[in-house]
């Protein structure tokens, strides 16, 4: 892997921009609708049946893969390694503490990464180097990106009242990484861009891919997923937390609270502008939940060991 | 003249009980169809039902459990069935009106002017911080170390199977 060109240079900012804003390359090129749904068909058969390198199955997907052995960079947009996937995440991450760095407070450092490390542990991949943080903002909001960075904001966190909710808050972020829902969307992304760089020789000559993926700074961390991945977040980091020996209500009593700030808020406005509102998401897990939890063990909330700021 | 006065300073002494009593019981709204329970457990003895949106108090909780009072019948339902606060009007707080109202889409989220919060142009500008991600790396810890804490916190896992999408869930 080609180090030095994961940092963002200037130049390919405006470049970067350009190729990150969605529709731009759909509206240049007639292809443009062709190319989305062979590089989806691609993302999907690729994320179903790993190991083997079956047969590409559009003559667009297979041009652009000979394009990319070509570049500099030769990461594996079709199929990336975990390696890659934690390399790719660790750009993301680094960006998202430009913008807010790490409270300067070792024990909870310690503290959120024993909790988010025990329930990772819960999940469909234990393996991948997890790792969590609190960062420098009054806001309230969580992020994740790919391979296992996961970070709270400490204004979030002092909302939080005991384990169990810090553990549900954590499953969430988690389960957005375990089902590569921000992997997919750039993938999708970096693999449009370079069918435009196909087709365009201007950008096939651009290296910088790493940053044509994820846009400018941490723009990717401000991004919304699918509602269903919101939704899917929620349920499974329910179900991590609960397995966890936690109390399972803890990520719903966190909704709850963050369901009475209001709308005009600045501290949740990027949370409501990124996830569907939090009475939805109340919903449609209770909905999910039904009687499943009715004969499940209380968990444990362990509010006296919950790390409490110093200010 | 007198007793005037004695009756606004009782009416006064009165206020802040008032507001003590109400503070009790918190109000919530019904998320969905459930039904009221005598006990705290999904086998006890059902004693009425409740509809989506139906305005109640809180009580108490227990567990994944709350317990309600709905008209007159007190009683024992699913903590998920009901969410805290008000979401139609009619109450006197208006802070507490404007709670439920933020949806994606209504809101105009553009200008931000908190302290240290995490806008959007913020997050666009931001450079990368090898030092910064350097640090949160050296706090990672290994499964072992996990399990560890979880002993430590008497955390025992249990089996639990990946919640599927309800009914809802498409809304």
């Amino acid at each position: 892997m080609n180090k030095p060109n994961l940092t963002i240079k200037p130049i390919t900012l405006f470049l970067a921009t350009l190729l990150a804003v969605p529709g731009i390359n759909a509206a240049a090129f007639d292809l443009g609708g062709a190319l989305k749904e062979a590089v989806e068909k691609e993302i999907k058969q690729k994320q179903e049946a790993p190991p083997a390198e079956p047969q590409a199955p559009a003559a667009n997907a297979e041009n652009i893969n000979h394009n990319n052995a070509a570049e500099a960079t030769a990461f594996n947009w079709k199929n990336p390694s975990k390696d890659e996937e934690v390399l790719l995440g660790r750009e993301i991450a680094g960006n998202l503490l430009g913008a807010a760095p790490l409270v300067k407070d070792v024990a909870l450092q310690q503290y959120v990464n024993a909790v988010g490390r025990w329930v990772a542990s819960q999940s469909e991949r234990p393996d991948l180097p997890w790792r969590f943080g609190v960062i420098e903002s009054s806001d309230l909001n969580a992020f994740a990106a790919p391979g296992g960075y996961i970070m709270l904001t400490k204004g979030l966190y002092q909302k939080l009242e005991n384990e169990a909710q810090l553990a549900g808050v954590l499953g969430h972020e988690i389960a957005h990484v375990v089902k590569k829902h921000q992997l997919k969307v750039i993938q999708k992304q970096q693999l449009l861009n370079m069918g435009a760089g196909f087709l365009s020789d201007k950008y096939a000559k651009d290296n910088n891919l790493m940053s044509k993926a994820i846009g400018s700074g941490a723009e990717i961390s401000a991004r919304s997923l699918d509602k269903s991945a919101e939704f899917e977040a929620d349920r499974l980091g329910l179900s991590y937390a609960t397995r966890a020996g936690y109390a399972p209500l803890g990520l719903p009593d966190v909704l709850q609270t963050i369901g009475h700030s209001s709308k005009n808020d600045n501290s949740v406005a990027l949370l409501f502008k990124t996830h569907p509102h939090p009475d939805d998401r109340l919903s449609a897990l209770s909905d999910a939940v039904g009687n499943k939890l009715d004969h499940m063990p209380e968990g444990k909330t362990l509010e006296q060991r919950f790390y409490q700021l110093k200010n | 003249m007198i007793k005037k006065i004695k009756f606004s300073f009782i009416g006064l002494c009165l206020i802040p009980l008032l507001y003590a009593n109400a503070s009790v019981a918190e109000p919530g709204t019904a998320l969905k169809n459930d039904s009221l329970r005598t006990e705290p457990y999904a086998d006890a003895k059902i004693t009425g039902k409740f509809n989506r949106g139906d305005n109640l108090d809180i009580l108490q909780k227990k567990g994944a459990w709350l317990q309600i009072k709905l008209n007159k019948n007190t009683g024992w339902v699913r903590a998920l069935s009901v969410k805290r606060g008000t979401a139609s009007s009619k109450s006197s707080s208006g802070g507490l009106q404007t709670l439920a109202s933020g949806r994606a889409g209504t809101g105009q989220v553009v200008s931000t002017t908190g302290v240290r919060g995490l806008s959007e142009q913020e997050l666009k500008a931001a450079k990368f911080n090898e030092s910064e991600v350097k640090l949160l790396e050296s706090y990672t810890l290994t499964p072992e170390q996990g399990q560890a804490f979880a002993v430590a916190g008497h955390l025992k896992t249990v089996k639990f199977s990946n919640l599927k999408a309800g009914k809802g869930d498409t809304k």
